[in-house]
């Protein structure tokens, strides 16, 4: 339904300035929930008003001062509000769209801010300015609705209780307070591949967005969006008959070209700011693994400035598969052998690889096996399976036909 | 002397924030032996900063104690979570290595100073 989509587009933003009108999260979700179910039951008879953000903050505003008032806490909660009721008809306040300020940097610096859990974070940051109902990110995390409930409570409390400010960071403390926010839309987005259960990966590319058009001088929010949309331009081709097709696999016309070209525009605008971060290297990465042929010794020099960036074993172990292509699967496999890379399980599925190329079919089947053990959805573990028939040492290895 | 009394809750106990302090103790706080006191809100609402090389590192929680102990206390002034994070981190910065600050919000009109 239409209605929907507007809700979920308009949740964030009237959420945003209510929290900067109210000054508690929790006292302006409830508002803003009460106003848009009395818009789900208006709207559809009444029609859409010509101004819907407007309409929808002002008539969640004045249930949170009927809240305030029934609670007779109304002075002290705000001045702010007060100021406001003396200032006369409240419809009047909110007609004019481009006065409505927005105040969802503010928000999504709140709900990402250091002092929460990251899950708390990711949680918040779905609900607020995501929309996603609480069930939504239950399912999408696969947590029980208690624990995803008691989280978000949890997380409004500490906000009001120990004074996180709603407010974009000074200077001094932008770049760490914005890698935070990146971290969590990034997060978001990986949860969302291979699972399938709520679409985060779409979640994490609209909060992008919104985080592109507010901060549109930032490269690495430029940048991070841009690797989204690079990564989920293949989506379609990545799965065949519940298979993981390998991106050489892959068939090309099933890419979403306009979403790519998207990207790589973005990809450029970001690299034109003359400013070098992880997420720029990390899209300019996945851009050059998009050609053919791959262009190898760039893609291992990239991965080597992002290791220096990030200290991440995982850049390591993809900057091996590089080396791989370049030098021989050995080569790489030298590298595999210094990280500390046990519990993850793309580590042993990229040794297994190597192994498997270098002509060592039972350590390849060893490792197989470890992945095995260690996947996380069907499609990759029907994928794994396949790997550990090839490489069983007693059957004859067959033509990996179900990649191809 | 002088003497730091530290005052531990039961888990249980969350509604302090809108408890009022009962009327026999507000009298005993009044009294001059009583330098200072604050009132603080639920161990659920602490960040804990630590010093990890210079850089100093906010997690979500209240410390957990294990071996170290409570060495000392200040009562601090901040607009808000941030400003008072930064002045923790100043003072963490001269502190001993292995120090850790846990930051807490004092309920609302809730203290005394000394």
């Amino acid at each position: 339904m239409a209605l929907d989509a507007v809700f979920r587009d308009q949740w964030g933003r009237v959420l945003a300035t209510l929290v900067g009108i109210l000054g508690d999260l929790e006292l302006a979700e409830n508002a803003a929930a009460e106003a848009f179910a009395v818009a789900a039951e208006r709207w559809p008879r009444d029609g859409e008003p010509a101004n819907p953000t407007g309409w929808l903050i002002t008539t969640a505003r004045n249930r949170a001062i009927d809240q305030l008032r029934r609670q007779q806490v109304l002075a002290a909660k705000t001045t702010l509000l007060a100021r406001d009721l003396e200032a006369g008809p409240q419809e009047a306040l909110m007609d004019d769209a481009a006065t409505i300020p927005d105040e969802r940097l503010e928000l999504i610096f709140t709900c990402c801010h250091p002092a929460l859990a990251l899950e708390a974070q990711v949680a918040l940051t779905l609900r607020t300015l995501g929309g996603l109902s609480t069930d939504e990110i239950a399912l999408a995390f696969l947590v029980p609705f208690e624990t995803t409930s008691k989280r978000l409570t949890r997380a409004k409390h500490k906000i009001r209780d120990a004074g996180i400010p709603f407010a974009v960071p000074p200077d001094h403390q932008l770049p760490d307070r914005l890698a935070a926010v990146l971290t969590v839309i990034y997060l978001i987005f990986n949860q969302g591949w291979g699972g399938g259960r709520v679409d985060l990966a779409a979640e994490a590319i609209h909060l992008g967005r919104a985080l592109a058009d507010l901060m549109p001088d930032e490269p690495e929010v430029l940048a991070l969006l841009a690797l989204m949309l690079l990564h989920d331009a293949r989506k379609a081709a990545r799965l065949r008959d519940g298979q993981v097709v390998p991106l050489d696999d892959q068939d090309r016309t099933l890419w979403d070209t306009p979403q790519l070209n998207e990207g790589r525009a973005l990809l450029q605008q970001a690299m034109t700011r003359r400013r070098t971060g992880p997420y720029l290297v990390q899209a300019a990465i996945a851009d050059l693994h998009l050609y053919q042929p791959r262009d190898w010794p760039q893609i291992a020099a990239l991965y080597e400035t992002l290791a220096r960036q990030t200290g991440s074993p995982i850049v390591e172990m993809n900057r091996a598969i590089a080396v791989a292509e370049i030098d021989g699967p050995e080569a790489g496999l030298a590298i595999l052998d210094r990280l500390d890379l046990d519990h993850y399980r793309y580590f042993h599925s990229t040794r297994a690889d190597l192994l498997r190329r270098a002509g060592r079919p039972s350590a390849a089947h060893h490792a197989y096996r470890r992945a095995l053990d260690l996947a996380q959805t069907e499609p990759e573990q029907r994928f794994l399976q396949d790997r550990l028939a090839e490489t069983t040492p007693s059957v004859p290895r067959q033509p990996g036909c179900a990649t191809t | 002397m002088q003497y730091a009394l530290l005052a531990y809750a039961p888990p249980e106990d969350t509604d302090r924030a809108t408890r009022p302090i009962p009327v026999t103790l507000a009298a005993r706080l009044d009294r001059p032996d009583v330098a200072g006191w604050a009132r603080l809100h639920a161990a659920e609402s602490a960040t804990t900063l630590r010093n990890d090389d210079g850089q100093m590192l906010p997690t979500d929680g209240p410390f957990i104690d294990s071996k170290e102990y409570l060495a000392g206390l200040f009562l601090i002034e901040a607009d808000n979570l941030d400003g008072a994070l930064a002045l923790a981190g100043e003072l963490l910065q001269e502190t001993r290595p292995g120090t850790a600050i846990e930051v807490r919000p004092i309920l609302d009109g809730r203290s005394r100073g000394a």
